[in-house]
């Protein structure tokens, strides 16, 4: 099993991390941080509860926006779904971690070489 | 659209705060079921343990809500219901801080919801019907103000109706009294409304039986009919469906009754009987019409700034046309509601009066913010732990907040609650007397608009007594505040508090002898028994003879049949007087406890010629009484010096008069009155003749009585002028009726079924028990003094317990110094009086100023108390602030005498 990785390291990118994911399909908050965990292979473990905060900051940003609906088994959830704003913003951000990804692995090359 | 998409959310997330919450819990439990269950599929754990660990993987579950809270900005208001609950709580613990503070809070708010109710309904722009602010007035009045102006209204009112295009449904009504007569019923007298048909339109209310009046009932010669209101169908004709048709008789005229209003309507002012008003300009000259008043409707889409544009236009056409009658004449136009006030600086000055009202819940509310602050203040060290642990200065003074609106919210509650019972109170008075004068919208209520109000003050009182401390005691530094829990104050009580202290204590001395001098008053009108013998079985009957109402310049008084009614009173009486049960009938001008003021003037010394006398004016509290010989012995009116009237006091030229022992203290200075003479003041009218002409003579006074029985002061001490009835010159005249052998309800019967067969349009405007009526003029001015003594005490209460808090606080914080100074070996007694001595001169200024204000509102006010009467009441005064203060010095500083010094020292 990799090791855990520290929870400043995410929360910085958890924001990120939500809206990635929903720019897949709509999903509820456990949804969510069971998708994150699944396509990290485990190595993205956030810490469950502390995604509710960042949903509801990012619902206030105009990012996200939620509604009730109903899962497969016929219970009552809240679908959280991208805006058009959300994707925009995903797309810039999404730019950004991979410029500044680079920039890091050139870096961390160079001091290794 | 993200900014709408935020903003929603934040709305949402603000204001649905319920919602949030149990959303917040639904997200979180399905999040942990799902967890569980997925633990369970997955790993085959036991439900228990799989719940165990989704919370575990959750993490804490309160942290998040936490975080949930606070980036809704509302976390605050998460804490607030713990906040009322420890507001509660704390209440409950300090209960004489608890009953002082809502017992002075209510006191005013009490008074500003019954200021704001009577203004609220008092200043109404609209009626209660459909659009009722579109009903207007519309008045001629005398710029010169030497009319009223209401006699040109009828012969305007044509020019109105043709020209004045934004106001619909114009016309006119006046006010008539009537008998009215239903079958075999003993007669009542009421206001008949005589209006355009116009006013049913306007008011679009439709009636529940019948129609309501039509213009052709207006043409004279039409048949007399009458549209009645629903409480007459209803008590008088029993409710039933066949009314219409029914013929009824209103004094002497018989009318056919052709529709019933619903329930609630009384417009023009408060009646029940409405007919058509049939005035024909034509018979009248132009200004000298009857008086009546002008009503519309504001057409559609005009506004009140239109009609006054139109109206003044019109108007100054009618002033060139008719210069004579319409020189001075200057039309006005105004919300029909608000006709009733006289004018718009009224309005504004019952705005101002609120306000005033209003203030001394800020007064009131600062006195509490004092004790609560020296409440806070002991609470020094509590604040410094939670601020120690993490509370924001916010978040203290919010628990102090919601802590205070615990207090003022149950003081505002209490204050409806007695506003409600003053309304009841008052209306009661209004109903038994004078109803159908005030207009029927005007009332006082308990409105949701005086719940807001009262709502109001208690926010405003628990910001003043929540957070003005609150952030006064925050402001330290958590480390002082630190130390005050371990013993030492660091808050300081500094000049703003001595000078609190210093008007606490003056604001108390002004106002107690208000408190003792009207509670003292009230004790007595409460004991009173008013049914003294002479009084006991007297019934007052003021009778009205119909008159010609369609007369130019019509009035009741001027128009009314004198030699008519001379006649048919003379002859009730002889009546009454040949009825079994031995009736007894006295006559007078006034009700005895109801009389008319008067200004005269008295000649100081006697002397035989005029020129050179020595002229008193006595005004203000004179009021005088036309009575007839047996007045005196009837109502057991003791002699005191020379004689009452005889039988040669009324023949035409006597000038005798009698006057009261009142009369004698007040302007005789306590002297011999027989002899000396007085006169009515210039400008007045002569009581002694229906006319206003020619020089006034002098009366000269014969005799002294005795105040009347059975009444109180101001009304027992007020003095009085008698001069001899002349039946003949005075309209209307008053009945005093006496039966051995009867109740004076049975009595007050007879007198109307005797009335009935002399002459149906005689009415009585009062008939009642002297008794009753006495009683009357002392209810209002109970529930008055109430109120004062209510305000005065609560003052008082407040301040005492404003200076103990105070005092103690002070005494407190200097517990080391006391401490150290015995410990250095100084004597008690000193170091008692070194504590003392400031305070006692902090409480001797107060008095002094409080002092120095009492004699100055006491003569503002035109109090009449002896100067005896006033130190007395002072001193008292005086000594009560010294008993209170030291009372609150006392205790704590006995307590920090028996301090062991080593204690304090160690402590520091």
């Amino acid at each position: 099993m990799a090791s855990r990785p520290q929870p400043d390291t995410l929360r910085g990118s958890l924001d990120l991390l939500v809206l990635k994911t929903l720019s897949l399909a709509p999903m509820h908050g456990w949804g969510i941080s069971r998708r994150i965990q699944q396509l990290s292979e485990g190595v993205l473990d956030v810490n469950q509860g502390s995604l509710y905060p960042a949903l509801q900051r990012l619902e206030k940003e105009g990012l996200i926006t939620s509604d009730w609906g109903t899962t497969d088994n016929n219970r009552q959830a809240r679908y959280y779904r991208l805006t058009a704003s959300g994707r925009r913003s995903l797309r810039d951000e999404l730019e950004s971690w991979r410029r500044f990804a680079v920039g890091l692995e050139a870096v961390l090359q160079a001091a290794e070489s | 659209m993200s900014w709408a998409h935020g903003a929603a959310a934040r709305l949402r997330l603000l204001f649905g705060r319920p919602s949030a919450e149990s959303r917040m819990e639904r997200e979180f439990r399905f999040h942990i079921e799902m967890e569980t269950e997925r633990l369970v599929r997955e790993q085959e754990l036991e439900p228990g343990e799989a719940r165990r660990q989704a919370l575990v993987l959750f993490g804490g579950v309160e942290q998040h809500r936490e975080a949930l809270r606070d980036g809704r900005g509302t976390a605050w208001l998460g804490g607030l219901s713990l906040d009322f609950k420890l507001g509660l709580r704390m209440l409950a613990r300090t209960p004489g801080l608890t009953l002082v503070g809502v017992l002075g809070m209510s006191v005013a708010v009490t008074i500003g919801a019954l200021a704001f109710a009577a203004v609220d309904t008092v200043t109404s722009k609209a009626l209660p019907i459909p659009e009722g602010d579109r009903v207007v007035s519309i008045q001629n009045v005398d710029a010169l103000e030497i009319d009223n102006g209401r006699g040109t209204h009828l012969h305007d009112l044509a020019d109105w109706r043709q020209n004045l295009r934004v106001v619909e449904d114009l016309g006119a009504w006046r006010s008539v009294n009537r008998n009215l007569v239903v079958g075999e019923f003993i007669p009542e007298a009421v206001r008949v409304a005589e209006m355009s048909a116009s006013g049913f339109r306007l008011t679009r209310v439709a009636p529940v039986l019948g129609r309501y009046l039509s213009d052709g009932d207006e043409a004279v010669g039409a048949p007399a009919v009458v549209v009645i209101g629903y409480d007459l169908w209803q008590n008088r004709l029993g409710g039933h469906g066949n009314v219409v048709g029914r013929t009824v008789q209103l004094g002497i005229v018989p009318h056919t009754i052709v529709g019933v209003m619903p329930r609630g309507f009384a417009f023009p002012v408060n009646n029940k009987v409405w007919t058509a008003l049939r005035l024909d300009p034509l018979t009248y000259e132009r200004g000298k019409a009857p008086h009546v008043e002008v009503f519309g409707r504001l057409a559609p889409g005009a506004s009140l700034a239109d009609a006054r544009l139109q109206l003044t236009a019109i108007g100054q056409r009618l002033t060139t046309a008719y210069p004579q009658s319409h020189e001075h004449i200057r039309p006005r136009i105004q919300h029909y509601a608000r006709s009733f006030l006289d004018g718009p600086q009224l309005t504004w000055q019952l705005h101002l009066g609120q306000l005033v009202v209003s203030l001394l819940l800020v007064v009131i509310g600062t006195n509490v913010a004092v004790l609560v602050y020296a409440r806070t203040a002991s609470r020094a060290g509590e604040i410094a732990i939670r601020t120690a642990l993490g509370a924001s200065r916010r978040r203290v003074v919010m628990q102090l907040f919601a802590e205070a609106l615990v207090l003022s919210g149950v003081a505002s509650v209490v204050g409806i609650v007695a506003a409600r019972f003053v309304f009841r109170q008052v209306d009661a008075m209004i109903r038994q007397s004078g109803a159908d004068q005030i207009p029927y919208w005007m009332r006082l209520e308990i409105t949701p608009a005086v719940v807001l109000y009262a709502a109001g003050l208690a926010l405003v009182a628990a910001v003043i007594i929540g957070i003005i401390p609150g952030l006064k005691a925050t402001r330290h530094r958590v480390a002082a505040n630190l130390k005050e829990h371990s013993g030492n104050a660091s808050m300081r009580l500094g000049r703003t508090w001595t000078a609190l202290l210093v008007t606490q204590v003056a604001v108390s001395v002004a106002a107690l002898p208000f408190a003792v001098s009207g509670g003292e008053r009230w004790v007595r009108l409460m004991l009173l028994d008013r049914d003294t013998p002479a009084t006991e079985a007297f019934v007052i009957a003021t009778p009205h003879l119909d008159a010609d109402a369609a007369a130019p310049g019509f009035r009741e008084r001027d128009n009314a049949p004198r030699a008519r009614y001379t006649a048919r009173v003379a002859e009730l009486a002889s009546r009454l007087e040949a009825e079994p049960g031995d009736f007894h009938v006295i006559l007078m001008s006034r009700t005895p406890s109801d009389e008319s003021y008067l200004e005269v003037d008295i000649e100081q010394v006697p002397t035989t010629s005029a020129s050179d006398t020595a002229i008193t004016r006595a005004n203000g509290a004179l009021v005088y009484n036309r009575v007839a010989e047996r007045y005196f012995t009837s109502f057991d009116v003791r002699q005191l010096s020379g004689r009452v009237f005889t039988a040669g006091d009324f023949v035409p030229g006597s000038r005798a008069a009698v006057v009261n022992r009142s009369f004698v203290r007040l302007f005789l200075g306590g002297g011999n009155a027989l002899g000396r003479r007085v006169r009515p003041a210039a400008q007045q009218p002569d009581p002694g003749t229906a006319a206003a002409a020619g020089p006034t003579l002098w009366w000269e006074i014969v005799g002294v009585v005795d105040d009347f029985p059975g009444l109180i002061a101001p009304d027992a001490l007020r003095p009085k002028l008698y001069l001899p009835l002349d039946p003949a010159e005075t309209y209307p005249l008053t009945l005093a009726v006496r039966a051995a052998n009867l109740a004076p309800t049975a009595t007050a019967e007879r007198i109307r079924e005797i009335t009935m067969t002399i002459d149906p349009g005689m009415r009585f405007a009062t008939i009642r028990r002297l008794a009753d009526i006495m009683e009357d003029g002392v209810k209002l001015e109970r529930l008055a003094i109430l109120g004062l003594v209510a305000v005065t005490l609560s003052v008082v209460l407040l301040s005492a317990a404003g200076i103990y808090a105070l005092m103690s606080f002070t005494i407190a914080r200097r517990r080391r110094e006391i401490g150290i100074r015995s410990a250095l070996g100084a004597r008690p007694a000193r170091v008692l009086a070194g504590v003392l001595s400031r305070a006692m001169r902090q409480i001797g200024v107060g008095i002094g100023i409080g002092v120095a204000g009492t004699g100055v509102v006491f003569r503002l006010a035109g109090q009449t108390a002896s100067t005896a009467e006033l130190v007395m009441i002072l001193l008292l005064m005086a000594g009560m602030m010294v008993i209170v203060g030291l009372a609150a010095t006392i205790g704590p500083a006995r307590r920090a005498l028996r301090v062991q010094p080593s204690e304090v020292l160690k402590s520091e």
